[in-house]
């Protein structure tokens, strides 16, 4: 019998036992469905975290004053935790090692504190964050909502934080509005786009005038921006050696720290996609749970068939059809199960997306996945009984009432 | 405990020829369905051999034997054993289909053979939307639409009241004389064997008696207009 023809006849079969098929799919459609939930889940959650990370700048290092050891787990898994030499400071050498390296595509230096602000008769105690005016907007991971980033020329201007423009004062801040900062007067010319917090940007030149305890040649932070292609973990290594050297300390006295995303953002990522494969492994099961219940009606069914099948084999039928025909049968309702427990899927997954207010990914791969594995689950499950019915002998199976 | 064998057919001799119309009678259990499983290839004998065409059944792959079954032999059963799932063209066409016919020619063949039995309307009817005489008069229409050599009747008319069992027979009989096919008709029904050529007697497993029916009795012409 032409194969076309056996698929035809087991579609006809799984139609004709249309109760029993369906309780069979059902246990194939949710084995799906909560695999292509979870997977969906894990693989948005995968994205938001990417994404997420991009957005801090994988490309970003920052060299800060400081050593906290809990940071790091190195192989020894030393843990002493605790920060030391809190009053060392970031000067014009470390600026100097920094800008001796081949990788540095931009350099931005940075300095931080508070500072009492008026506006319209309103005071309060923000911060500040003085900035390299001329490199600040390639190493900065906030853009610009409205009016503009600081340029080159720059005097007595800031640029705002969102959340500064909207929430803080009575009246919100807008472009070219005067804010008073410690006694002086600045324009904002500038305000970063939504979910920006209420920091003050200003020119580090001024911002040196501004905070008291500020001292001109020190620094907050070091940002820099390596160049494309650099491999970010292998520089911070780098730097990391040579403002040892440069600053006299070995990593038992070490007084400032080379951080990157990266390191964070493989971790994150390494949890979120462990997290997803355990439990995509446990709604597997629930798939293996489907597979038996189609072993289970294909033995019913092919008990039920077999005064068929010796009438099938009386006019002409040979082993191979009655085993493709079985065969197809079990697929097909892995297939149909598949296709529904995709669809399933999809919903519960968007469903719990918003629910859970982030993005579900349900890719063409996995939908692909899905499809292969229940029709595979269906005719591995179909094997057994479909090689039993094609073994019948055509006298005992016509016998048979 | 091991299971006794118990041989259904003991000593059984015996040549069909072809284009014959054979009636095989016999009591119920004296061996004339076990005959007939073997003639036509659905069973292989535990002991002695078959031949079809001098070759020997038993020493035919398992597709080669339902390839023969199904090109050679047409099956009639006292149960109709038509595909309850089916409508009465599938079940027709179900034989081509097994012989892998292109879908024009099987579906041409199943209209020809159906109108030939006389159930061209009833076509998409489920078997269980047909009486008794109409389903095997489809069960007919399978056996004959692979223009099969031999045909093998297991008592058809057993499950029919007598008036359409013996239109059944009267088909069988028109069937044979038109187109010159064996015919087996396995019956306990002796007024019915009188439409055979040849009877064979069966009792408890052996052949009794093989003769010619010298009275045997046909059915009128159909007049064609
Ligand atoms: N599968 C079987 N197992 C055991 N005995 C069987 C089987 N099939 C048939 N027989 C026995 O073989 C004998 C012939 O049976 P059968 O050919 O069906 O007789 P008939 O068709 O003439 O009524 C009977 O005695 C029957 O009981
Ligand atoms: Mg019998």
């Amino acid at each position: 019998m032409k194969l076309v023809k056996c698929l035809r006849h087991a579609l006809t079969m799984v139609l004709h036992s249309r109760l029993r098929s369906w309780l069979t799919i059902i246990g194939i459609v949710i084995g799906v469905a909560s695999v292509i939930a979870i997977v969906s889940l894990g693989a948005g959650m995968e994205a938001a975290v990417n994404s997420q990370i991009s957005g801090l700048g994988a490309d970003l290092v920052t060299v800060s004053p400081g050593y906290s050891r809990a940071m790091r787990f190195g192989p020894g898994g030393d843990f002493d935790g605790g920060s030391s030499a809190s009053d060392a400071t970031l000067g014009r050498q470390d600026l100097q090692v920094v800008r001796g390296l081949p990788e540095v595509k931009a350099i931005g230096t940075q300095i931080r504190g508070s500072v009492e602000v008026y506006y319209l008769g309103e005071k309060a105690t923000i911060s500040l964050t003085g900035v390299d005016q001329s490199t600040w907007k390639d190493i900065t991971t906030d853009g610009i909502g409205e009016g503009r980033m600081l340029g080159p020329a720059d005097s007595n201007v800031v640029v705002i934080g969102e959340r500064l423009a909207t929430e803080h004062f009575d009246k919100p801040i807008g472009i070219n509005q005067l804010l008073t900062i410690e006694g002086r007067s600045f324009r904002v010319v500038g305000i970063l786009e939504e979910g920006t917090g209420s920091t003050i940007h200003m020119p580090i030149s001024q911002a040196y005038q501004v905070l008291e305890d500020s001292v001109r040649g020190e620094y907050d932070s070091i940002i820099i921006k390596v160049k494309d292609g650099v491999d970010v973990q292998a520089f911070v290594d780098k730097l990391e050696k040579r403002l040892m050297l440069s600053r006299h300390v070995t990593s038992k006295d070490q007084d400032f720290s080379v951080s990157s995303n990266i390191q964070f953002a493989s971790r994150m990522s390494d949890m979120t996609s462990t997290m997803t494969m355990f439990l995509a492994g446990i709604a597997a099961i629930s798939l293996l749970v489907g597979a038996v219940g189609i072993a289970n009606t294909m033995f019913t069914s092919v008990l039920e068939k077999t005064k068929e099948i010796g009438i099938m084999k009386a006019i002409g039928a040979r082993n191979r059809d009655i085993m493709l025909i079985f065969l197809f049968n079990a697929g097909s309702i892995g297939l149909v199960g598949g296709f529904l427990g995709i669809g399933l899927g999809w919903i519960i997954s968007k469903g719990l997306g918003a629910a859970m207010e982030m993005s579900t990914i349900v890719s063409g791969g996995i939908v692909a996945i899905a499809l292969l594995v229940s029709v595979g689950v269906g005719i591995i499950a179909g094997i057994v009984p479909a090689y039993q019915a094609s073994q019948l002998s055509p006298v005992d199976a016509l016998r048979y009432e | 405990m091991g299971e006794v064998e118990v041989p259904a057919l003991k000593g059984v001799d015996l040549t069909i020829r072809r284009g014959d119309f054979v009636a095989i009678i016999g009591a119920s259990g004296s061996g004339k369905s076990t005959l007939m499983n073997l003639i036509g290839c659905l069973d292989i004998p535990s002991k002695g051999t078959i031949l079809l065409h001098g070759k020997d059944i038993a020493k035919l792959s398992e597709s080669d034997l339902a390839s023969l079954r199904g090109r050679t032999i047409g099956f009639i059963f006292q149960q109709y054993n038509l595909i309850p799932t089916m409508s009465a063209f599938a079940n027709v066409r179900l034989p081509l289909e097994l012989q892998e016919m292109g879908d024009r020619e099987s579906k041409a063949r199943a209209d020809k053979t159906l109108t030939l039995v006389g159930l061209a309307d009833y076509a998409h009817h489920l078997p269980s939307q047909l009486s008794g005489g109409q389903q095997q008069r489809v069960s007919i229409a399978r056996s004959l639409v692979t223009e099969p050599e031999i045909v093998l009747a297991d008592e058809p008319t057993g499950a029919l009241d007598s008036v359409t069992g013996r239109e059944v027979i009267e088909l069988m009989q028109r069937l044979w004389k038109e187109q010159g096919k064996t015919v087996i008709l396995v019956t306990h029904d002796l007024n019915l064997a009188q439409y055979a050529h040849t009877h064979i007697e069966l009792k408890d497993g052996r052949i009794l008696s093989i003769m010619e029916n010298t009275h045997m009795r046909m059915f009128k012409e159909r007049s064609k207009e």
